[in-house]
């Protein structure tokens, strides 16, 4: 089976994106103080939240099951093994059979799921909150995700990451048929709810009326907590790249030097930064949503999606 | 510019057209409303820019600087003043839930795309998608109109449909008569003048919303 992507390029790129995970988080942060008119925290304060946490010991609830204790390592692994789906340096269809965009959504709603199932098995009030509510967003969130890569998947009649980002080209903007404004504008929508931020959570706070995703992680400690805090920075980036890959274009599939691959970086780079942009400034202009109002915010996104599909089928 | 270009501008400014209209039927604050009217005017004037360049018709470049003028500029400031005049309610009060109404608005979208595509030889005539999103457009308009209380969004519905039947006009006819573009502005001035004026009166008179006026006293 030939391909663009050989296994080390794969490797290479799932590395490169837990590694920057948390340097977006920390960009994001930084910005959204600056535009608060704050100093903000360092750039790099996530890692050494990370390396804090990792030093520390484990506190487990006395009502927490043994499977309590696997949960962190198994979020971080689905987190990852979904990074490694996603194109980052080049385009292209992989050498080896390496999953889709189905694939990589799959993996992203299993870390939830066994996030909110960690939360309900310590049997904390705020753990068991923050699951029933994350899983009252998610199937809001999950099926309009799918609908804007089904709509892109169209056009190119595949639904390999590699593949479809290969074929939007290195064209910008100009490239766009109809349907991509209108599925951009539905990722728009939805990247804040997919990433855990303002409007639909807040992931700055610990007021059990407003968190969604912090409520689930607050009975694991140390190790743990590290462990699941680098799946979110993890899952952060994933999700950026996937809107990379599906709207923007990634370094050409036919170069094959180190200068492509560096420019591939170069433009991976700013592509999510101007996203964190984008993340940063929603953040410092809106305020959280009422949890009611949150379907609502969604339903412009699930709309904008399947009219993007009609344009794309009709 | 080529036939190609061309459709395919119209087809994207048709898409970001629709996803105006999307916000406009989502906007739970009025004022957010108006500005997504305002941007959708400002589209139209693209539109009209585009279309004028393609096929050389100077009256296209006049109806797209009026059409930026009058409808992207000078009508949103007028709601706002409303807005502001009336000093209460920024937000728009539905008849049916917003979530119902943009399943509607879908469900309407879907159709006309699909309702065009049966017209066959009359579509082929047509640049693009513009049809279908004129249709799609000026239903969805009437659908705000029908779901919303207050006079004010209600106005913003007509403006949303009034936008839609431009686009289509502009894009069937390839630019119409001057004369007859320069009536359709001078109506959408005047109806915002009167609505504007009565919407105002009635509610200095009777410190009530349109919605309440459902009985006739002798």
């Amino acid at each position: 089976m030939t391909g663009d992507r050989p296994l080390g390029l794969v490797l290479l790129e799932m590395i490169l994106l837990v590694l920057l995970g948390p340097l977006v988080t920390g960009a994001i942060q930084k910005l959204k103080a600056r535009l608060q008119c704050r100093q903000g925290a360092d750039v790099l304060q996530p890692y050494r939240d990370l390396a804090k946490l990792l030093r520390k010991g484990t506190v487990q609830a006395d009502t927490a099951s043994g499977f309590f204790r696997s949960i962190p390592v198994l979020v971080l692994a689905a987190t990852v093994a979904a990074g490694a789906l996603v194109p980052v340096l080049r385009a292209g269809p992989s050498a080896f059979p390496l999953g889709d965009a189905l694939m990589l959504l799959g993996l992203l709603a299993l870390a939830r799921f066994l996030t909110a199932v960690g939360a309900l098995d310590a049997g904390g009030a705020f753990g068991g909150m923050g699951a029933s509510r994350e899983m009252t967003i998610a199937p809001l969130v999950e099926p309009v995700l799918m609908m804007v890569v089904f709509s892109t998947a169209l056009a190119a009649g595949t639904t390999e990451l590699g593949a479809l980002a290969a074929h939007r080209g290195t064209s910008w903007i100009f490239a766009w048929s109809a349907a991509d404004f209108l599925g951009f504008a539905a990722m728009l929508v939805l990247l804040p709810a997919e990433t855990g931020r303002i409007p639909v959570d807040n992931p700055d706070t610990h007021l059990e009326l407003t968190m969604l995703h912090e409520g689930m992680l607050l009975e694991h400690s140390g190790p743990g907590l590290g462990c699941m805090l680098l799946a979110s920075h993890t899952r952060q980036i994933v999700t950026l790249g996937l809107v990379a890959a599906l709207f923007f274009p990634v370094g050409p599939a036919d170069g094959i030097g180190a200068a492509d691959l560096l420019l591939g970086a170069g433009a991976f780079a700013a592509k999510i930064l101007v996203l964190a942009t984008y993340l940063a400034l929603v953040e410092s202009s809106y305020a959280k949503l009422r949890l009611f109002r949150v379907p609502q915010y969604l339903g412009i996104g699930f709309v904008c999606a399947l009219t993007a599909l009609a344009l794309r089928i009709l | 510019m080529s036939a190609e270009t061309i459709q395919t501008i119209i087809d994207d400014l048709g898409a970001l057209l629709l996803f105006t209209m999307i916000l406009i039927v989502a906007a739970s604050q009025i004022s957010r409303a108006i500005y997504a009217v305002a941007a959708q005017s400002l589209f139209i004037a693209i539109a009209g820019a585009v279309l004028a360049t393609a096929t050389g018709n100077v009256d296209l470049w006049v109806i797209a600087g009026v059409t930026l003028a009058v409808k992207a500029t000078l009508l949103p400031w007028v709601l706002h003043w409303v807005v502001r005049r009336m000093n209460v309610r920024r937000e728009v009060e539905p008849v049916i839930p917003i979530a119902a109404t943009l399943v509607l608005a879908v469900a309407v979208v879907v159709m006309s795309f699909h309702l065009s595509a049966s017209l066959g030889s009359v579509r082929q005539a047509i640049t693009g998608n513009a049809l279908p999103v004129g249709i799609a457009l000026t239903l969805t308009g009437v659908l705000v109109m029908a779901t919303r209380k207050t006079a004010l969004s209600q106005m913003v519905g007509l403006f949303a449909s009034e936008n839609g039947i431009f686009f289509t006009a502009m894009a069937v006819t390839q630019g119409m008569p001057l004369i007859i573009e320069i009536g359709v502005i001078l109506d959408v001035i005047l109806a915002a003048l009167v609505m504007t004026i009565m919407v105002l009166r009635v509610r200095s008179t009777v410190d009530a919303d349109i919605a309440e006026l459902d009985r006739l006293r002798g």
